[in-house]
């Protein structure tokens, strides 16, 4: 685990990329893993409501308002993965729980791990309008008690949790590792004071030194970035979107029978998305 | 965790927290008392990230030297954390041991038992990776046994892992170290170390050692008792934030000129010597918790006994109480 051990402070401190939000959205996503989700209709009462983001967007939205630092937005991933831990394997939820779940993760990592951090009112406004304040006031919550507080992190937490975006990162501080040891015994035996360097490999000129560690071709997500967000929106659209909306929909659903109907004969496979955090965590007791 | 706050039996206020107050509560099912922090929730805001790190870094916190968590009740508008009662906090026992204006220290053997029970405690977040960055007598709890406890962790921190900078706006400003007041925010335990120091002093005398109502005045303080400091004697320390090249060149005074005026007892060499190594300028000097449990002047709470010697000791003990 030592040369892992090595590689993390270097991902910590490098800038957030594709490749993280790639990851967190993968993470995420199997929270809940027997949900898939096809588009629900639009229903003709719901024209103001905002249109749900695809995940990824969602999450690279939020990196690019926030300007999150590397470290709080991958020990998410711990939050993450201890959910899934604890959440039955067939839990479902709405369209929008594993944003939520995502949103409530990165609050909490960033109350937790930072001296000051965005009052949840600002995450509101992150959101785009996709949840209100007193949605993430409860997601927040409710979250709060899944985890039942405990919000420690530990290295090995992290290492574990990490483990396939430290894997490169370990692969080329082994390589230059080789390197150096390869030209320093050169160096002994040809005596050229030229391979002296510790670091730059005198075989390659790509910088493989931990400080280095910025492939420069790769798109970072910092404030002048460029992403596009229009498109994504349109792209992968679904309407169930606030707490408001789950509100109206758990009471369609126990108050009306016809529209129950209605909802559930949509699709088939709709009938599994009828849960939502809250309903898991009653019925878990937590 | 699951009370509910019909559970408890809401007393007399005990007091103000930084971000919440503190009633005496009784426990209706076993009659016994607890303390009852209440966090008025603002929407705003969401649970504030005060009372989540308390909640989070105490809840596995068990120890004799640290207030216990017991549970925590989380409505919509309000958050209670039901802890361990103590009877009184050693700045309040410290004024009542006061006459007047006069400020009186504390028994030196008193002090030396709560400064043990210090390190313990603190040890103990130590080695659990935790920062309690708030150290000061009103934050130590204390009860008729004369036991004292770490309380108030809502300034604490995970430390141990990499993740991002830590803010030097932390610890009150008189028990605040100087690496921390000249903006350093790459402390750790070190920054507990000092604030032991300031509260040992504290207890010998019954004054605030560096008690300075500014950061400047507060480093001004400082460094008159225990010298400027310098590249020489603390390599680095130019290159901190607030470092000013113009401050005043003082040099260390002797501890003992300083404290012993306000001390009937004698100050030995050993609690010298001790706080000499807690109220170190440079923070890599300073001693860890362990090491001051390991200190001379606590040696006869870690010498070995034997098992005779313990039976005396006790007997002693119990005809002292006696008569």
């Amino acid at each position: 685990m030592s040369s892992y051990s090595k590689a993390l402070p270097i991902l910590m401190k490098a800038p957030v990329t594709d490749d993280i939000i790639r990851f967190l959205t993968n993470a995420t996503l199997k929270v809940l893993p027997a949900s898939n989700y096809p588009s629900p209709p639009s229903s003709p009462n719901d024209e103001y409501q905002p249109r749900l983001p695809s995940l990824m967007t969602f999450i690279t939205n939020l990196v690019r308002y926030t300007n999150v630092y590397t470290p709080t937005l991958l020990t998410t991933v711990c939050y993450l993965n201890k959910l899934k831990r604890l959440l039955p394997k067939d839990a479902t939820g709405l369209p929008s729980t594993i944003h939520r779940i995502f949103l409530a993760c990165l609050i909490l990592s960033a109350k937790f791990h930072n001296d000051s951090s965005p009052l949840n009112k600002h995450w509101v406004k992150y959101t785009d309008g996709l949840f209100t304040l007193e949605d993430v006031n409860l997601m927040e919550r409710q979250l709060l008690q899944l985890l039942d507080w405990d919000l420690r992190v530990s290295e090995d937490d992290l290492l574990i949790d990490l483990e396939m975006l430290l894997e490169p990162i370990r692969e080329d501080l082994e390589r230059s590792r080789r390197r150096r040891i390869l030209s320093n015994t050169n160096n002994n035996k040809k005596r050229l004071p030229s391979f002296n360097d510790g670091y730059i490999s005198p075989i390659s000129s790509r910088p493989t030194s931990p400080n280095s560690y910025q492939q420069p071709n790769q798109k970072f997500y910092n404030l002048q970035r460029n992403v596009s967000v229009a498109s994504n929106l349109s792209s992968s659209s679904t309407l169930i979107g606030s707490m408001n909306d789950l509100k109206r929909f758990t009471n369609v659903r126990t108050n009306s029978n016809t529209q129950l109907e209605k909802l559930n004969s949509m699709n088939d496979s709709q009938k599994r998305q009828s849960w939502d955090l809250e309903q898991v965590m009653n019925q878990y007791g937590f | 965790m699951s009370s509910s706050s019909s559970q408890f039996k809401q007393l007399e206020k005990l007091g103000n927290g930084t971000y919440a107050t503190v009633y005496k509560g009784l426990n209706k099912s076993t009659g016994a008392f607890v303390a009852l922090k209440e966090v008025k929730l603002d929407s705003e805001e969401g649970t504030p990230s005060t009372a989540i790190r308390e909640i989070s870094l105490m809840k596995e916190l068990k120890h004799e030297n640290i207030v216990r968590l017991y549970d925590v009740i989380h409505t919509e508008n309000k958050l209670t954390l039901v802890f361990e009662y103590m009877d009184n906090d050693l700045k309040k026992y410290m004024d009542s041991q006061s006459t007047g204006n006069t400020p009186r220290g504390l028994e030196l053997n008193l002090v030396k038992y709560f400064q043990w029970q210090l390190f313990e405690g603190l040890a103990f977040c130590h080695e659990n990776k935790i920062l309690h960055r708030d150290l000061k007598p009103q934050n130590l709890l204390i009860n008729k046994k004369g036991q004292l406890k770490l309380g108030d962790f809502g300034l604490a921190r995970a430390f141990g892992i990499p993740v991002n900078t830590f803010s030097s706006e932390v610890v009150t400003l008189w028990y605040r170290a100087p690496d921390v007041l000249m903006g350093s925010r790459t402390y750790t335990t070190s920054i507990d170390i000092w604030s032991c120091g300031c509260i040992l002093a504290e207890m010998i005398t019954g004054k605030a050692l560096f008690p300075g109502t500014n950061d400047d005045e507060q480093l001004k303080l400082i460094f008159e008792t225990m010298g400027t400091p310098s590249e020489a004697t603390w390599p680095g320390v130019s290159t901190l934030p607030k470092y000013n090249p113009n401050f005043a060149q003082r040099l260390p005074k002797d501890l003992r000129m300083v404290l012993q005026p306000y001390c009937k007892e004698n100050l030995d060499d050993n609690v010298l010597g001790l706080l000499n190594g807690l109220l170190q300028l440079n923070p890599d000097l300073r001693l860890s918790a362990k090491q001051a449990l390991h200190h001379p002047w606590f040696a006869e709470y870690y010498q070995h006994f034997s098992p005779e010697q313990q039976q005396q000791q006790q007997q002693q003990q119990q005809q002292q109480q006696q008569q």
